[in-house]
C-alpha cells in the first residue's frame, strides 16, 4: 500500500525529471555525487624551484641559453614587458647593462630580475608573460604571480622611479594602431606566412616536444589562434595579406611622424612604455638572429629610418653594444 | 556612373544601425551632390567580395569597409559638392587621422558592441527587434545571432570580454520571472544580497563606465575647443567616422551607461552639431533588389549550416576561404576540404548519435519487453517432453 503511495507521489515529478535533453540519468548522478572520493593535500613544490625567491622572476618565451644570457625574449608582449620590466625596477630609466658572465640575472641598477623561459601551460592566466614577486613563505600575498595586464601597476607600486606621467590621451589612440594594424601583420608573418612555418616551429614548437603528431598539432593549433585573432581584429571573413601589410605600412608611417625628430615618443625625456611596445615588435622585425623567410614587414619597415633608429637606441640602452 | 552605396538599413531612429554605414552615410552626403550617388538598405553583406558593409559599387568593382571607401570616393569624384579635409592635411594630422580611427574601429566598437549586442535587455529590447524588422522572415533566425556573436567576440578582444561574459552567464537568471519548486510552490528569488538583484548590466556598470570615460575623454582631448576634431576648417573623414560611433553610443538602451556618460563630455556638443549641419537635400534612397526567395534560402542554408557547433567553422572557413593568396606565396589549402567534410559528417554523427540514445530508455530503468505470445502448436502443447518428440515427423 505504501509503495504506491510512493508512486502515485513520484508520478507528477517524473515528466520534469525525464523532459531535458541532458539529464543525467540517476545512476550516473548519484556516482557522481561521491566525488571527490578524496582530497590529496597540495603537492610540494619541485625541488628545482627556490623555496624564497629574493628576486622577482619574469617568465616569458624565450630558449634556456637565451634565458641565461638576458637576451631578448621572441614573443613582442614579452619583450615589452622584459624592457619594461627593465625600466621599471631601477631608477634610471632603461639604462643597465648586461654582464654576460654573471649570467641569470639582468643586472640592473641595484635591482636583479630573474627570466626563466615557459609557456602558457605554466601561465595562471594561460598567457605569458607573468612576473613572480619576490616572496617569503610567510607573507602568502607575496606567492601571487602577476599576469601581463597588471605589471604595469606592479611597476608603478614597486619600481623605484615612475613612469613618465601620462603623456596625454593621444598615447590611447597610438597604441590601437600597433595592437591591432601591427600586430595582425605580424601575426599573418610569423604565424600564417607558409614560407616562415620553419621558423614558427623553431620558436614555438620544437622546444615543447620531439613528438610528429603533437608538433603537427601545436601547429594547426597555432596557426589557427593566429588566424582567429586577425579576424577577429578586423572583422573580415577572409583575411587578405595584401591589407594587413598596407595596414602596417600605414601605421609604421603614422607612428614615424610622431616620433618626428625627437629621441623618445611624444616628446619624452626617458623611454616610457610605449616606447618598449614599439620596440618589441620593430625589434623583433629587424633583429637578424631570427631566420625571417618572408621578408616584407622587414621591408616594409626599412622604409621609416627614424623608427629603426629608435629600435638602435633602446637595444644599445638595454643590451649593451649591439648585435 | 554614380556611386551605389549599399548599407545596412535604418534602426534607432538613425539612418543605419552600424556605426561605419552612418559615417559614410554622413560623409557621402557631406561630399556628393544628390544626383551622384545613391543610397541602397541592401542589409545583405553576400554582395561584395569582402562580405561587409558598407559596400561601395562604382564601375563595376565593389569597395568595402568605412576608410577605403572614403579615399575611393574623394579619388574619382569630379564635383564636389561639399570639401572634405582629406587631401591637405598636415602629416602630423594624417597620422592623428589613421590612429584615431584605428582607436574608433576598435575601442569603440567595442564599447558599441558591449551595449547593444552582448547587454542582454539591450539586445532584447532593442537590437534584435531593429534587425528584425529590416530582414527577410527565416534570415532573422541566423544573422542577427551571428552579429551578436561576433561583436561579443569583438569586446572580448578588447580585453573586456568579462563584462560580456557576466552579461552572458547572468542572463538566465535575470530573464526567469516566476519559477516554480519541483513540489509546485513558488520560488523566492534569492535575495542574498546587491550583486544577486541586479541586472548583469549593473553589475558590469561600474568598469563599464570607466572605459566609456576614458574612451570619450580621449577623444576630447584631441578635439580640445576646435571646432572638427583634427582643427581643420571643413570636417575630415574622422569628423563622420566619429559621429558613426557616437551616435550609436548615444541610443537610448535600458541601461543606458553609454549615453550617459556621453552627455557629460563637450563630446555631445560635436554630436549634436553634426546631427544638425543643414542637409541640402533628402537622401537619394533606392529600394534594394529582392534577394527573392532562392537567394534567400541559400543565405538561410548557409547561416544554419555556420551555426552546427564544432562543424561551423570549418565550414565558414571553407566557404569564404580563410586565407586570400598573397602574391608570390602559395597556401596550401587542400587540408581544408577534408577537415570541413569530416567534421560536417561528425556533426551529423553526434546528432544522430544524440537523436538514438533519446529513443533507448532511461539508463538504469528496469526494462520491460512486451511480445505476442507464440501460438503453441504441434506437440509443444505438451511442454518439454513435446518438444523432444516433435523432431520426429510422424505426428504432423
Amino acid at each position: 500500500m505504501s509503495s504506491t503511495a510512493d508512486k502515485s507521489k513520484a508520478r507528477p515529478q517524473q515528466p520534469q525529471e525525464s523532459s531535458g535533453w541532458f539529464t543525467i540519468p540517476a545512476p550516473l548522478a548519484r556516482l557522481f555525487k561521491k566525488f571527490p572520493l578524496l582530497t590529496y593535500p597540495p603537492n610540494e613544490l619541485p625541488a628545482r624551484s627556490p623555496d624564497i625567491r629574493n628576486v622577482p622572476t619574469l617568465y616569458v618565451f624565450i630558449s634556456d641559453e637565451d634565458a641565461l644570457k638576458g637576451l631578448p625574449s621572441f614573443n613582442p608582449s614579452c619583450l615589452k614587458w622584459q624592457v619594461s620590466t627593465a625600466y621599471l625596477e631601477t631608477g634610471r630609466g632603461l639604462v643597465h647593462r648586461t654582464n654576460p658572465t654573471s649570467q641569470t640575472f639582468l643586472k640592473l641598477a641595484g635591482v636583479d630580475f630573474c627570466l626563466r623561459s615557459s609557456n602558457n601551460h605554466a601561465s595562471p592566466t594561460g598567457a605569458l608573460p607573468f612576473l613572480l614577486p619576490p616572496s617569503t613563505p610567510s607573507d602568502p600575498k607575496s606567492q601571487r604571480p602577476i599576469p601581463s595586464n597588471k605589471l604595469e601597476q606592479y611597476g608603478l607600486d614597486n619600481g623605484k622611479s615612475k613612469l613618465p606621467e601620462s603623456l596625454g590621451a593621444r598615447i590611447e589612440a597610438y597604441e590601437s594602431l600597433i595592437d591591432h594594424r601591427i600586430r595582425n601583420a605580424w601575426l599573418y608573418t610569423l604565424y600564417l606566412s607558409p614560407t616562415n612555418t620553419k621558423l614558427l616551429s623553431n620558436l614555438y614548437i620544437v622546444p615543447a616536444t620531439s613528438s610528429r603528431p603533437v608538433r603537427a598539432t601545436i601547429l594547426y593549433q597555432l596557426k589557427h589562434a593566429a588566424e582567429l585573432e586577425i579576424l577577429k581584429s578586423t572583422s573580415r571573413d577572409a583575411i587578405n595579406p595584401a591589407d594587413l601589410y598596407k595596414g602596417a605600412k600605414d601605421a609604421f608611417r603614422a607612428l614615424e611622424t610622431v616620433l618626428g625628430d625627437g629621441e623618445w615618443f611624444f616628446g619624452s625625456p626617458l623611454p616610457g612604455l610605449f616606447d618598449a611596445t614599439v620596440f618589441s615588435y620593430t625589434h623583433l622585425i629587424l633583429h637578424d638572429g631570427l631566420a625571417w623567410e618572408n621578408r616584407r614587414l622587414n621591408d616594409i619597415l626599412e622604409e621609416f629610418p627614424r623608427l629603426v633608429s629608435h629600435r638602435n637606441r633602446i637595444f644599445q640602452r638595454c643590451w649593451g653594444s649591439g648585435e | 556612373m554614380s556611386f551605389q552605396l549599399h548599407v545596412w538599413g535604418p534602426a534607432f531612429g538613425l539612418d543605419s544601425i552600424d556605426a561605419e554605414c552612418l559615417a559614410a552615410i554622413a560623409a557621402f552626403r557631406h561630399i556628393f551632390h544628390h544626383y551622384d550617388w545613391s543610397l541602397i538598405a541592401s542589409n545583405d553583406t553576400s554582395l561584395s567580395p569582402d562580405r561587409t558593409l558598407p559596400a561601395l559599387f562604382h564601375d563595376d568593382t565593389w569597395i568595402s569597409g568605412y576608410m577605403n571607401i572614403i579615399s575611393y570616393a574623394i579619388h574619382h569624384n569630379t564635383s564636389y559638392a561639399g570639401s572634405l579635409a582629406d587631401n591637405d592635411l598636415t602629416p602630423q594630422q594624417e597620422a592623428d587621422l589613421l590612429a584615431y580611427s584605428s582607436l574608433l574601429s576598435t575601442r569603440g566598437s567595442g564599447l558599441v558592441a558591449l551595449s547593444l549586442y552582448a547587454s542582454p535587455n539591450a539586445w532584447v529590447e532593442l537590437t534584435r527587434p531593429a534587425y528584425s524588422a529590416l530582414l527577410p522572415f527565416p534570415l532573422t533566425w541566423t544573422i542577427p545571432i551571428t552579429m551578436r556573436a561576433a561583436a561579443i567576440e569583438k569586446a572580448e578582444s578588447l580585453g573586456i570580454g568579462y563584462l560580456a561574459a557576466e552579461a552572458e552567464a547572468d542572463e538566465a537568471a535575470s530573464k526567469s520571472g516566476l519559477e516554480t519548486t519541483s513540489t509546485g510552490f513558488l520560488r523566492l528569488r534569492q535575495q542574498l544580497g546587491p550583486k544577486k538583484s541586479m541586472q548583469p548590466e549593473q553589475t558590469a556598470a561600474i568598469r563599464f563606465k570607466q572605459l566609456a570615460d576614458d574612451f570619450f575623454a580621449t577623444l576630447d582631448d584631441l578635439r580640445g575647443s576646435k571646432k572638427y576634431l583634427l582643427g581643420t576648417s571643413s570636417p575630415s573623414s574622422l569628423d563622420f567616422l566619429t559621429y558613426g560611433y557616437l551616435a550609436l553610443m548615444n541610443v537610448q538602451t535600458p541601461f543606458p551607461i553609454l549615453a550617459q556618460s556621453l552627455r557629460c563630455r563637450p563630446l555631445i556638443q560635436f554630436l549634436r552639431m553634426i546631427e544638425t549641419e543643414p542637409q541640402s537635400y533628402v537622401l537619394p534612397r533606392q529600394e534594394s533588389k529582392p534577394r527573392g526567395l532562392p537567394g534567400t534560402i541559400y543565405v538561410f542554408a548557409d547561416g544554419a549550416i555556420e551555426s552546427i557547433a564544432g562543424a561551423g567553422e570549418s565550414w565558414r572557413r571553407w566557404r569564404h576561404g580563410g586565407i586570400k593568396s598573397d602574391e608570390g606565396e602559395e597556401i596550401q589549402d587542400s587540408s581544408q576540404t577534408p577537415v570541413a567534410v569530416g567534421s560536417a559528417v561528425l556533426g551529423l554523427v553526434v546528432v544522430g548519435a544524440a537523436i538514438f540514445l533519446r529513443g533507448l530508455s532511461p539508463f538504469g530503468a528496469s526494462t520491460h519487453r512486451f511480445a505476442v505470445p507464440k501460438e503453441e502448436t504441434g506437440l509443444y502443447r505438451f511442454g518439454e517432453v513435446g518438444a523432444m518428440l516433435d523432431i520426429l515427423p510422424i505426428f504432423e
